[in-house]
């Protein structure tokens, strides 16, 4: 199944909804709309919504070190209902110390954090 | 007998090549978080055979998959003839404790791979490629 995204700016929180399967094939739509995403005027948080996303190769992981280096200290990354086979990538990993991961997320919470 | 697949080596060629390892994985039993990690190494592999052994070599070439099942076993096999690469010699990373702003971002696929399956082999074999993955059909849900 291909990737979908679907993003959306709440204030300072950028959400970016991700469904279907994430390869090296799609990853650099991700990098392009998370870049994007994150460029919003006073953004300071993006939500990767994993929520719907079945599939994650390390090219995904590389979409987070891409972001984190490229954005800096100023934004942070948070994933959001990362399924357990996902989330287990992330955490084997160690990308987990770097990337707030949550089950749901609350926009008013981020927003005013 | 082993089911095969063959197909252009480009990155469109991922989807089908996790479907058909998703296909054999059920085929064999394996549970959901074996199959999962079983479709996770051989993406791995074949995004690395793809990307580095064909297109940055500027060739161009197939991918050939094939599934051998046994008594105790599933056996996925990938060949290519592109630039000839042994991915166990990899060292395994040694930031994963890092903090993504320092971190290096190769080596991340073989780690997953060597971890995610119950065992990876590389054999080089009349001038092409062969990637090994193999997953016991029990236990498989043991971690």
């Amino acid at each position: 199944m291909a990737l979908e995204i679907s993003s959306t700016v709440h204030g300072s929180v950028a959400v970016i909804e991700l469904s279907g399967e994430l390869d090296a094939g799609v990853a650099q739509r991700l990098r392009d709309e998370t870049v994007a995403m994150a460029g919003h005027d006073g953004v300071r948080t993006v939500v990767f919504d994993m929520s719907e996303l079945t599939f994650m190769a390390s090219a995904g992981l590389r979409v987070l070190v891409f972001a984190k280096q490229k954005l800096g200290q100023g934004v942070e990354l948070v994933i959001a209902g990362a399924q357990p086979a996902v989330a287990e990538t992330i955490e084997l990993t160690g990308f987990h110390h770097s990337v707030d991961m949550v089950e749901t997320y609350d926009l008013d919470a981020l927003g005013n954090a | 007998m082993a089911d095969t697949l063959q197909l252009p080596a480009t990155l469109d060629a991922l989807g089908p090549i996790r479907a058909f390892v998703d296909a054999a994985a059920s085929a064999a039993g394996l549970d959901h978080k074996a199959s999962y990690r079983l479709r996770l190494a051989v993406d791995e592999i074949a995004t690395n055979v793809i990307t580095h052994g064909y297109e940055e070599a500027g060739l161009r070439g197939d991918l050939e998959l094939q599934a051998w099942r046994n008594g105790e076993t599933l056996t996925i096999i990938l060949e290519d003839d592109a630039v000839p690469f042994d991915p166990t010699t990899l060292a395994e990373p040694d930031d994963l404790g890092t903090p993504l702003e320092e971190r290096a971002v190769g080596g991340l696929g073989v780690f997953l791979t060597v971890h995610g399956v119950d065992e990876f082999r590389y054999e080089r074999v009349a001038r092409r490629n062969r990637n090994i993955f193999v997953m016991h059909r029990q236990g498989a849900d043991d971690g």
